[in-house]
């Protein structure tokens, strides 16, 4: 549901941005979250929160906290690979997004995507710096679009 | 002389410092370029969007993989 969910709209390469990492908007389900961690393990990949790995055991006790609190939870893996598992998306709640999906495929994988009007509103709301940069260049492109659309 | 890592330095610290003057509304072109790319044909649920990730994949892969010449 962030750039990385933007990205899965763009028409060619030229308009992919580079993100660090890729959202994962989850609902405030702690036993949801739970199964969410278990899969990151099983994958391999490692649990953090706060620049500090995740308390053991990792059980709905503990989920229940972070629910709570709508801490973010981050897994990494070799490489680059960094997943934010987020609980919040700025102005939306999860029913709403999760209702109006796009489900894409990546190798044969299914990937529920928000809809982009979402990502963009949302991105608006939090109004943060990178965010700002993210909706100048964003609508740059599109802009780029519509003029060859109009050519088309 | 070309351009040395302080202008490079020197370029991110002013578009940091410009970023939070950006104002960015979502006005009626904006929404109906979104609304154009939603129900473009390749965005509908369903689509392979296999070339996404192999994009990203490949770009990062190019600046990993670069090593300064001199």
């Amino acid at each position: 549901m962030g750039v990385g969910g933007a990205n899965f709209y763009a028409r060619d390469p030229a308009t992919v941005f580079l993100t660090e990492d890729r959202d994962l908007f989850l609902p405030l389900d702690p036993d949801n979250l739970v199964r969410c961690w278990a899969a990151c393990e099983a994958a391999g990949l490692d649990l953090w929160i706060a620049d500090e790995p995740l308390d053991i055991p990792r059980d709905r006790w503990l989920a229940e906290r972070i629910v709570e609190r709508r801490a973010l939870t981050r897994a990494t893996g070799t490489g680059e690979l960094l997943v934010d598992l987020s609980l919040v998306m700025k102005g939306f709640d999860f029913e709403t997004v999760w209702s109006d999906r796009r489900t894409f495929i990546v190798d044969g994988v299914d990937i529920p995507v928000a809809r982009l009007l979402h990502i963009v509103t949302s991105k608006h709301a939090a109004g943060r710096d990178k965010d700002r940069l993210f909706l100048a260049t964003h609508k740059e492109a599109l802009e780029g679009l519509l003029k060859r659309e109009d050519v088309d | 002389m070309g351009p040395t890592l302080e202008d490079g330095l020197r370029a991110l610290r002013e578009a940091a410092e410009q970023a939070p003057s950006i104002r960015i509304d979502l006005d009626d072109a904006y929404l109906r370029a979104i609304a154009l790319l939603e129900a473009l044909p390749c965005n509908q649920s369903g689509a392979d969007k296999s070339w996404v990730w192999r994009s990203d994949r490949a770009f990062r892969e190019t600046y990993r993989r670069a090593r300064l010449k001199r």
